[in-house]
């Protein structure tokens, strides 16, 4: 076997109140796909940021290519051949493609750009990563988020580096797109460089991995497992530290025969989506299934009020909406979970308490003042149910870790008493134990008598959670019925099917 | 370019040649500058004569040079209160050392650019290693500077303005540099509009063309992702508040080679102009965007603003009222056309 290519040992990074790594052991060799495992909150993205030299750990040692090695800073990370694409999008909105891609070395000469250098360069790696029509002169701020996480890719390749490290960049991905880097790791691996692979996405591990390192509070749990064989259940029980059922809970009692609480009918909005319609009675979920730019977050937005439809109506309890109107649709008792967290929503410097309880500040005010105890004890028993991690109501949102500031703007919508619910993307990033226990509230509060609309990539997903689904291809409703009748291969064979017959955008969403 | 063959898809929509042009952050104030041409030129005498344009223009160049240096440092995520106060500084160091110390004038000069330098780099340095936002780092620089400029300059001289600079030995020297004019067209050019066009153009290059530019945007708008691509976000940030403190010395030399004199309190209360005209030409308060030639254009809508109203028969002292209308305009449309390239997506 040969040597290792990257050593970690022992390694302690300590933030004020939390031992967020205590002690790592990581072993990469080159020529494989590593993959790091472990719950939100596990210590994968601080472990990631003290290998790219972005924080200074307290303890430990890494020894690169047989030789002890010390990151002072980022810059010493990439010289010494480690390139990082990190969780949380980092681009520059205000500079081009090309020159994101090539900051901090840029192809320059006395310092002048050389801007169609650096602009053929960038092609190159846009085109090796299957993505030709992103214009390397193209404002980064105008691409979506799947566009942003390309471009990142190209960076990271940019470097020429030995080890490329990605932390979950699939999250923001669809299946066509996973597949295209998965494409390029392959070639990056054959190629005899080292990729490390976070993800909370079991069967991306399975395709793509080589081996498995095991994280848990901090501490590595298991190193050295083989990727594809080592059972899913062991791996969930190493992540966790107990049993999680994979099971999708499903509707146990029959469904009340009650009038559709939210109706939508002949929804259309000029270029984005053409008339969709569908009800959904309370008790009932209704699953939103499609590629990432197929249209679905802009119909649950339409139906929130948020984007203002140019055709058909919302119509909830008996009521029709007023268009382009959010008051209205809350007014009317919707809520919805964007899909977008990260900008749609958390006040990252305020306390997790704080920050849940911000769109249901009337219920706690009296005579305009908030009642704090109030906010706070309700506030917690939100974030208990989906999990936060630490339990601590008080803590400033920044130092969650990414998984679980998701957690944070899903509780936030738990929390208010809503009569519809549209999720979009509920678990994006979050982990396995807790994505269970978050199905489980949502069949839960459904049961309760809400009216939920589910919308996923993961088409599995989308099945197991709902009882009706829709399958959107292109901004149009190609199929519709219970979720019991269809397969995901179903499902996928009929939006290729469409897609086939119009050929239009697969674009991403915006 | 491989988009022929590609399938229709909103990351390549195309995007015409118009399109892009109101893209630009400078755009709007293109237009403004436009619309208050015309009013003035319409509306009264003198406006468009030789004699009025080149008022308007040695009015707008003090201001557009020191705009121009200001909006890449707004650009760059900080602001510099001190950068008025410079002006005067720069000014009085040279008058203090040549009329009163007989100090040979270039050197003098040299002088003035080494200490506003010191003082640019200073700034920078507080702000950088204090983490302390820069408002406010730079409004403790200001009054520094203010109170020297006032009780230093009285302390040594006795008075709080300059006077017998053109009796200074080769004070013609420097005034051909800093303080000539010359004919164009019947109308008189201050040299300092010379020097406006040179910094606003060097300023677009540095932007548009060098890495340090793409830094400056980089610095901007995401300081942490920056360093850990690793750019030089230090020297950036030091590089951009001594750019304003050289503006600073370069005008404080046209306005004093201009009237022969300086006073004590020059420049003071300039520094919000100078922030409004970078605003006006597209520069966002919370960094990462905004362009050069929107801050110069800015500044020329604030000269004609300034020589327009007298011209007009107003009382001058409105230029304020319309200054704060211009601001608070300037930022609707900027925000109104941001989001509607945003809803575009
Ligand atoms: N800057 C910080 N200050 C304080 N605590 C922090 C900071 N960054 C991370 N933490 C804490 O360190 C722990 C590990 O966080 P980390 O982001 O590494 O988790 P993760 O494994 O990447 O999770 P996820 O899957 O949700 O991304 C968490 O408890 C988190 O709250
Ligand atoms: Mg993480």
């Amino acid at each position: 076997m040969p040597a290792p290519l990257l050593q970690l040992t022992g390694i302690v990074k300590e933030f004020p109140g939390v031992r967020a790594l205590d002690g790592v052991d990581l072993v990469v060799r080159a020529g494989e796909v590593h993959c790091l495992l472990g719950q939100n909150g596990a210590g994968k993205s601080t472990l990631i940021k003290v290998l790219a030299g972005a924080y200074q750990p307290d303890e430990g040692e890494i020894v690169m290519d047989g030789e002890h090695a010390h990151f002072a800073d980022p810059q010493a990370a990439l010289a010494a051949g480690i390139a990082t694409i990190y969780q949380e999008l980092d681009l520059v909105d205000g500079l081009s493609v090309a020159d994101n891609i090539f900051l901090g070395h840029e192809r320059s000469r006395f310092g002048f750009s050389r801007v169609s250098d650096s602009n053929r360069a960038a092609r190159e790696l846009l085109v090796s990563l299957g993505h030709p029509e992103i214009r390397p002169s193209r404002e980064t701020g105008s691409l979506s988020a799947a566009g942003k996480q390309i471009v990142s890719m190209a960076r990271a390749l940019s470097r020429q580096a030995q080890v490329i490290v990605m932390d979950e960049p699939s999250a923001v991905l669809d299946p066509d797109e996973v597949g295209g880097l998965f494409r390029v790791i392959e070639d990056l691996r054959a190629s005899g460089k080292a990729i490390v692979y976070i993800s909370h996405r079991l069967e991306e591990i399975r395709r793509i991995g080589d081996r498995l390192t095991v994280l848990k509070d901090g501490r590595t749990v298991a190193a050295d497992l083989p990727a594809r064989e080592t059972p899913t259940s062991e791996l969930i029980a190493l992540m966790t530290g107990r049993e999680v059922s994979a099971e999708y809970p499903r509707r146990t009692t029959p469904l009340p025969d009650a009038e559709p609480l939210l109706v939508v009918d002949g929804l259309g909005r000029t270029d984005e989506f053409e008339d969709v319609s569908f009800s959904v009675r309370p008790g009932e979920i209704v699953g939103l299934a499609g590629l990432v730019g197929a249209g679905r977050s802009e119909i649950v937005e339409t139906v929130y009020g948020a984007r203002r439809a140019d055709r058909g109506t919302v119509t909830v309890d008996g009521r029709t909406l007023r268009r382009g109107s959010v008051d209205a649709a809350v007014a009317a008792g919707l809520g919805l979970c964007p899909e977008e967290r990260k900008s749609q929503g958390l006040v990252l410097d305020e306390a997790v308490y704080r920050n849940i309880s911000l769109a249901s500040l009337p219920r706690f005010s009296r005579f305009g003042a908030t009642r704090d105890s109030a906010e706070r004890s309700a506030a917690h028993e939100a974030s208990r149910t989906v999990d936060v991690r630490p339990d601590d109501p008080d803590r400033v949102v920044r130092t969650l870790s990414g998984g679980n500031q998701q957690k944070v703007v899903l509780a936030r919508w738990l929390l208010r008493s809503c009569r519809v619910l549209l999720l979009d993307e509920p678990t994006r990033g979050v982990d396995v134990g807790a994505r269970s226990e978050i199905y489980t509230l949502i069949r839960t509060l459904a049961d309760e008598g809400l009216a939920v609309v589910v919308v996923s990539s993961d088409i599995d997903e989308v099945l197991g959670l709902s009882d009706r689904v829709l399958v959107v291809a292109d901004g149009r409703v190609v199929h519709s019925g219970p979720s019991a009748e269809i397969d995901a291969h179903n499902v996928l064979d009929r939006i290729l099917a469409s897609n086939e017959s119009s050929h239009e955008s697969e674009g991403d969403a915006a | 370019m491989a988009t022929a063959t590609a399938p229709p898809d909103e990351r390549v929509a195309t995007t015409g040649p118009v399109a892009r042009l109101l893209k630009r952050p400078e755009i709007g104030a293109l237009i403004a500058a436009l619309v208050v041409f015309l009013f003035f030129a319409l509306t009264t005498e003198t406006f468009a004569t030789p004699a009025g344009a080149s008022t308007w223009l040695q009015t707008s160049s003090t201001i557009g040079i020191m705009a121009v240096a200001v909006a890449l440092l707004m650009i760059g995520g900080e602001f510099d209160l001190s950068a008025g106060v410079m002006t005067g500084f720069t000014g009085l160091t040279v008058g203090v050392l040549t009329t009163h110390w007989g100090l040979n004038i270039w050197v003098a000069i040299v002088v003035a650019l080494a200490l506003a330098l010191a003082v640019g780099a200073l700034n920078g340095f507080m702000v950088m290693k204090t983490g302390l936002p820069s408002f406010i780092v730079t409004l403790g620089t200001f009054f520094v500077l203010q109170g020297i400029d006032l009780a230093l300059v009285k302390l040594i001289i006795g008075q709080v303005a300059i006077q017998g600079m053109s009796n200074v030995p080769y004070y013609d020297q420097p005034k051909k540099l800093f303080g000539s004019t010359f004919e164009v067209g019947g109308a008189t050019i201050h040299v300092s509009v010379i020097w406006w066009i040179a910094v606003t153009i060097i300023a677009s290059w540095i932007l548009m063309r060098t890495r340090a530019g793409n830094w400056i945007f980089a610095v901007g708008g995401a300081q942490g992702a920056s360093r850990q691509v690793g750019v030089p976000v230090f020297r950036t940030k030091i590089g951009l508040f001594m750019t304003t403190a050289f503006a600073g010395w370069i005008v404080g030399m046209l306005v004093l080679f201009r009237t022969s004199t300086v006073q004590s309190n020059t420049g003071i209360g300039q520094e919000f102009i100078y922030i409004i005209c970078a605003v006006v030409g597209g520069c966002l308060l919370t960094g990462g965007y905004g362009s050069a030639v929107g801050a110069a254009l800015g500044a020329l809508i604030y000269g004609m603003v300034n020589q327009g109203i007298p011209y007009s028969g107003w009382d001058s002292n409105w230029l304020k009222a319309v200054l704060g209308v211009m601001l608070l305009g300037a930022c609707l449309i900027n925000n109104w056309v941001r989001k509607r390239a945003e809803n575009a997506r």
